[in-house]
């Protein structure tokens, strides 16, 4: 008797506990649409990234760089508010970003599906597209003569980031009797190309330009044996959050002076730079 | 890149890590200490709400309360519990990691404080010693000498367990390693994290060592 009582009590004991955890999580007011207010009593916002050129990277003089840093830093002082990075596994960007760890999925974010299908619209609300972009296949620089049709890749083992817009290719190029491994940055499946644990990978093609062939990746060389579907990127915000207009409006602020097209130049992008920004 | 620079970022990256460890440690020593009285409690339903969470904690891998901590409040109720940037994101390691520990310690001072036989209490008692003289005199030092084996086996794992903090994106040694070091390429800091890690421990196993060797009173 004794035992079932203290059972019970213990039992209202942690109901009570849920019931008074679950009643102090109101939803503060605004919610995701409250976004730009707490940006600017913050006076910053972060961006999810994963380290790669020309996007974002470590120059010799060890500053964070690259053509989204700049992009991201341009906006912010338009903003009156300070941009600020975060090394995140891309994998798990929607989590970062739905739990507020970040503000932006801000990184060569392909405007497009993930591999399963589902639009990644569902998921984020995209600004406007900013760059050109397409996925392409990186192969040890002497299998380059052997690998030269799209059929060649099946039964390899291939990989992509885990999320990517590479994925889907990937899969598609190794087939049913190859493998396809998801690794936690496009830069890790470079990684995995020069140690031999795969045949080719799949990244974006304004980095595999930036990157691959030199550097500490000399043997590597860009395969033009199928080269996929074109797509842009764009940056990610929370869905439902006031932050896309307020990114969008400072894009085309940075579009009107120049801005925009000057830090492309910086990074060799002129050409990828999406003209008419905005009107698409 | 070169060797004095992948150093620098591998030590910046083993100092997160010692500092989760040292902080996890002195916090979820004393928290631990507490968990086991609630454990041990004669109140039957405090005693069974203690067990039914340590088992929770023990039961469920540390990698998934890391995710739990840091994620789920700001996803499922708009609540951060700590700041973004990398200070939050070791903020809820630290926390993760605290409750986790405290409730391993707290089953090894269970164990500890079980394994003192009721006769000793009885014979303080006849001896007239107050409570607190029988604690400190007669049971505390036989505890301690009991529980260093266990717990020193729990603190090298914990300083090897530092490394999952990277699930949440905490910028220690490995996650640093693998997002700038690894990604280039480079592959021999792996051994030379390796080192920095046999050192660290090497150095906790000479000072247990040391106190077992100075707790060892019944040798001649």
């Amino acid at each position: 008797m004794k035992k079932i009582v203290s059972l019970l009590l213990a039992a209202l004991m942690v109901a009570t506990m849920c019931f008074g955890l679950a009643s102090c999580n109101t939803p503060e007011a605004g919610g995701e649409t409250g976004d730009w207010a707490k940006i600017q009593e913050r006076g910053y916002f972060y961006c999810g990234i994963t380290l790669y050129a020309p996007m974002n990277y470590y120059n010799e003089e060890d500053v964070l760089v690259g053509f989204d840093t700049e992009f991201a830093q341009a906006v912010a002082e338009e903003l009156g508010v300070e941009a600020k990075f975060v090394t995140i596994t891309w994998g798990s960007k929607y989590l970062e970003l739905n739990s507020g760890a970040i503000d932006f999925i801000w990184n060569g974010y392909t405007f497009g599906d993930e591999s399963d299908g589902t639009p990644r619209s569902n998921y984020v609300d995209f600004t406007y597209a900013y760059l050109n972009n397409s996925q392409c296949i990186v192969t040890a620089s002497n299998k380059l003569a052997t690998l030269n049709t799209k059929e060649a890749f099946a039964g390899l083992r291939g990989a992509a980031e885990g999320g990517s817009a590479g994925e889907a290719v990937a899969k598609d190029l190794a087939g049913e009797s190859g493998t396809y491994t998801p690794v936690a940055a496009q830069t890790n499946a470079l990684m995995e190309l020069k140690a031999g644990t795969i045949d080719f990978a799949v990244i974006d093609v304004l980095m595999a330009e930036a990157m691959v062939g030199q550097g500490d990746f000399t043997d590597l060389a860009i395969n033009n044996a199928y080269t996929p579907e074109p797509e842009v990127y764009a940056i990610g915000c929370r869905k439902g959050s006031d932050m896309t207009a307020k990114i969008n409006e400072a894009i085309l602020k940075l579009v009107e002076n120049g801005k925009l097209a000057e830090i492309a130049a910086k990074y060799e992008l002129s050409d990828a730079l999406i003209q008419n920004i905005g009107e698409n | 890149m070169t060797f004095a620079r992948i150093n620098a970022m591998l030590l910046e990256g083993f100092g997160t890590s010692c500092q989760l460890f040292l902080l996890t440690l002195v916090l979820s020593l004393p928290l631990g200490l507490i968990i086991m009285f609630g454990s041990t409690c004669k109140f039957t339903p405090l005693r069974w709400l203690t067990r039914t969470f340590v088992w929770i904690i023990r039961g469920t891998p540390l990698m998934l309360q890391l995710f739990v901590v840091f994620y789920v409040p700001g996803m499922l109720f708009h609540m951060h519990l700590f700041p973004s940037g990398p200070e939050g994101r070791f903020a809820a390691a630290l926390t993760a990691f605290v409750i986790n520990y405290a409730c391993y310690f707290s089953e090894i001072y269970r164990g500890g404080f079980g394994s003192i036989t009721r006769g000793q209490y009885e014979a303080a008692q006849v001896l007239g010693m107050t409570r607190w003289e029988t604690f400190r005199h007669v049971i505390l030092m036989q505890v301690v000498k009991r529980l260093l084996p266990p717990m020193s086996n729990e603190i090298i794992t914990l300083v090897k367990d530092t490394s999952l903090a990277r699930t949440i994106m905490v910028a220690e040694i490995f996650f640093i390693n693998e997002t700038e070091i690894l990604t280039k390429g480079i592959v021999w800091p792996l051994f030379y994290i390796g080192v920095f890690f046999l050192i660290f421990v090497g150095a906790l196993t000479l000072l247990f060592n040391y106190l077992e060797k100075k707790l060892s009173y019944y040798k001649v």
